[in-house]
């Protein structure tokens, strides 16, 4: 199925389209799964951070706790080297956390609980610690024992724990999203990268696939031109053949039309030199004719005057006959084809019935060959041309031996049929092979009537049925007539038109 | 017009007898008193000229000036032409080619056959009278040579 121009743009842009809008897709998809692979990881960070610093925070609150509690079970100063280390370090730890935690509202809002956790921490474990180092150890002792530490201490726990377990479960939730992400992406490429050869091989389909169109198309298109130059070789040997019959024509009908003129013209003189010796005579009023005067008004009025007049009015017979025969050519070459199915067979038949009699008073036999075709033709044209070619069969058939006529026919391929038309008559000579079909031409002694029209009818009769005649003949032996005809007229016309 | 002292004949091949009779009149009027042998188709001309069988031999021994309108009939002038100048016997002839045709081609081809006169009819009965007065006057003073 050649695919046509438009169809091939039409699926080619189609196809560079989905192309592009998948690789968009793509690259737009892996965009978008990067960017949200690094907020991911950027957020896990910061998360990380807070709880880092809560952890931090919460050890740092433990060890003054411990320094506190050693200091005051001991009440040795190097006990309480921890929680002076962890009271300088508070501060800086809960900036930290504070700073952090100020980037996720849900950690911001623990901040204010845990600031006021932390400072009542330290106030509680100020005052034990400055209780000891006053030497008011049972006064520290009870300061512990009102467990106002430990509950302190047991709320800060819980509040920064459930920063620290909320920080894990989005530290969690935060590599499954990002896992889940990579994974996306690597199924974009596989689905994109599937995409593209699907659309590289359409293309590929579709580009073979107009290239083999193209290659054959333009199979088709040398093949034309070469047939094609050998039409145009054949139409321009017909114009050619055309233009010389119509020169020979002009030529054949300006000569014979001027024969007879060349006679009009002549004796319309001759009859004027006549007149001028007869007027001598009867014209004579005043002085009597001289003998010689008589004599030649007589032989005027004798001889030269009818025998002028004669030969103006056959001349001008002639001059009528002439045009006559032209005017029916060029009225049968002008006649509109009747197209339409003609039994070669029957109409040959019809045409020998026609001759029967004549044929059978000389002893004449006509053979009618079985496969003569039917073809697609004029009727009335073929009547014509078998009409003419029985008659001059019988017109020339030789005197010392009975006619014999044969009609064959074989198939001549694309050129048609072929129809020989072959009579043991008299023959035509070689020279007169191509002058027998020649307009007022005929072949051999004139012993018959005629005005030599027969042939080149049936020649243009042909020719205007797309066929042509021609002939072989032997002076002597006989003649035969080639008949081309092609099987059907109507697609000659049409390729005429073309 | 003589050959030898012998009469000599014209042999007036032309198909159309109106022409023949004006080609006779102003021949005669130009003097020439020889005989004239008309003859309207070439199968009838040629069986005088070369005899029955087309040897030649008819015409051993005569004297004949060919008068030849190219367009007969039966047979081309041309093939008339051809045959007498091919033949061994009558290729001497005078033979005046006298037609109406005036193409090029055709007056080259009669002359290259060996014609020895081409004139063309002219269709005005003045010009057509005098030349062929003009051919009577040279018809009465040209040498014929003997058919052998």
């Amino acid at each position: 199925m050649p695919i046509s121009n438009a169809a091939f743009v039409r699926s080619t842009i189609i196809l560079l389209m989905a192309g592009m809008i998948s690789l968009l897709g793509i690259v737009g998809t892996s965009l978008w799964l990067v960017s949200k692979v690094q907020v991911y990881f950027a957020e896990l960070i910061e998360v990380r951070e807070v709880r880092s610093s809560a952890a931090d925070l919460l050890s740092t609150l433990k060890d003054a706790e411990t320094g506190q509690r050693g200091f005051v079970i001991t009440g040795e100063a190097n006990f309480r080297k921890p929680y002076d280390d962890a009271l300088k370090a508070v501060a800086e730890r809960q900036k930290s956390l504070e700073e952090k935690a100020a980037r996720f509202p849900r950690y911001a809002e623990r901040i204010p609980d845990i600031r006021r956790l932390v400072s009542e921490k330290l106030v509680e474990l100020a005052e034990t610690v400055e209780a000891v180092t006053q030497g008011n150890s049972s006064e520290a002792v009870a300061q512990v024992k009102t467990d106002r530490g430990r509950i302190i201490m047991d709320e800060l726990r819980t509040q920064l724990g459930d920063i620290m377990s909320d920080a894990d479960r989005h530290l969690q939730e935060g590599v499954i999203d990002t896992l889940w992400s990579a994974g996306a992406l690597q199924w974009t490429t596989v689905i994109g990268a599937i995409a593209i050869i699907g659309v590289l091989g359409g293309a590929a389909i579709i580009v073979a696939q107009y290239t083999r169109d193209i290659v054959v198309a333009r199979r088709e298109v040398e093949t034309l031109n070469a047939t094609l130059e050998k039409r145009v070789d054949e139409r321009t040997e017909e114009l050619i053949r055309a233009n010389q019959e119509v020169q020979r024509f002009a030529y054949i009908v300006t000569h014979d039309l001027r024969a007879p003129l060349v006679n009009i013209m002549g004796f319309t003189s001759e009859l004027q030199a006549s007149l001028g010796s007869i007027q001598g005579y009867v014209l004579a009023d005043e002085k009597p004719p001289s003998a010689d005067d008589i004599l030649e008004a007589r032989r005027a009025a004798s001889e030269d005057l009818p025998e002028a007049i004669g030969f103006i009015r056959s001349s001008t017979k002639k001059m009528d006959g002439l045009i006559n025969a032209i005017l029916k050519i060029s009225r049968d070459g002008r006649r509109e084809l009747k197209i339409e199915r003609v039994d070669i067979k029957a109409l040959v038949e019809a045409g020998a019935a026609a001759v029967n009699h004549q044929v059978g008073e000389s002893d004449g036999e006509i053979a009618i060959d079985d496969k003569l075709p039917t073809v697609i033709s004029d009727r009335l044209s073929l009547e014509q041309v078998f009409g003419n070619l029985f008659d001059n069969a019988i017109k020339y058939q030789s005197p010392d031996r009975p006619l014999r006529v044969s009609v064959k026919a074989r198939n001549a391929g694309r050129a048609g049929f072929t129809i020989e038309f072959t009579d043991n008559g008299r023959g035509i000579a070689p020279e007169d092979h191509e002058r027998v079909f020649e307009l007022f031409r005929r072949s051999g002694t004139q012993d018959k009537p005629g005005e030599g029209i027969g042939l080149a009818h049936v020649r243009s009769l042909m020719r205007n049925l797309g066929g042509d005649i021609v002939v072989r003949s032997e002076l002597g032996q006989g003649t035969t007539f080639v008949l081309r005809l092609p099987s059907d007229l109507s697609k000659v016309v049409r390729s005429m038109q073309a | 017009m003589n050959g030898l002292g012998k009469e000599v004949t014209i042999v007036m091949i032309e198909d159309d007898e109106g022409h023949a009779r004006l080609i006779e009149k102003n021949i005669r009027r130009a003097g020439v008193h020889n005989e004239v042998v008309p003859f309207t188709n070439g199968t009838e001309a040629l069986d005088f000229v070369l005899g029955a069988d087309r040897s030649g031999l008819a015409s051993a021994g005569r004297f004949l000036l060919i008068l030849l309108d190219l367009n007969l009939p039966d047979m081309s002038g041309i093939d008339i032409l051809q045959k007498i100048k091919t033949n061994t016997h009558t290729k001497r002839l005078p033979v005046v080619i006298l037609t109406t045709t005036d193409d090029e081609r055709e007056i080259q081809r009669c002359y290259d056959l060996g014609a020895n006169v081409y004139i063309t009819k002219p269709v005005e009965y003045e010009s057509f009278a005098h030349a062929i007065r003009q051919l009577g006057l040279f018809f009465s003073v040209i040498q014929i040579p003997e058919t052998q």
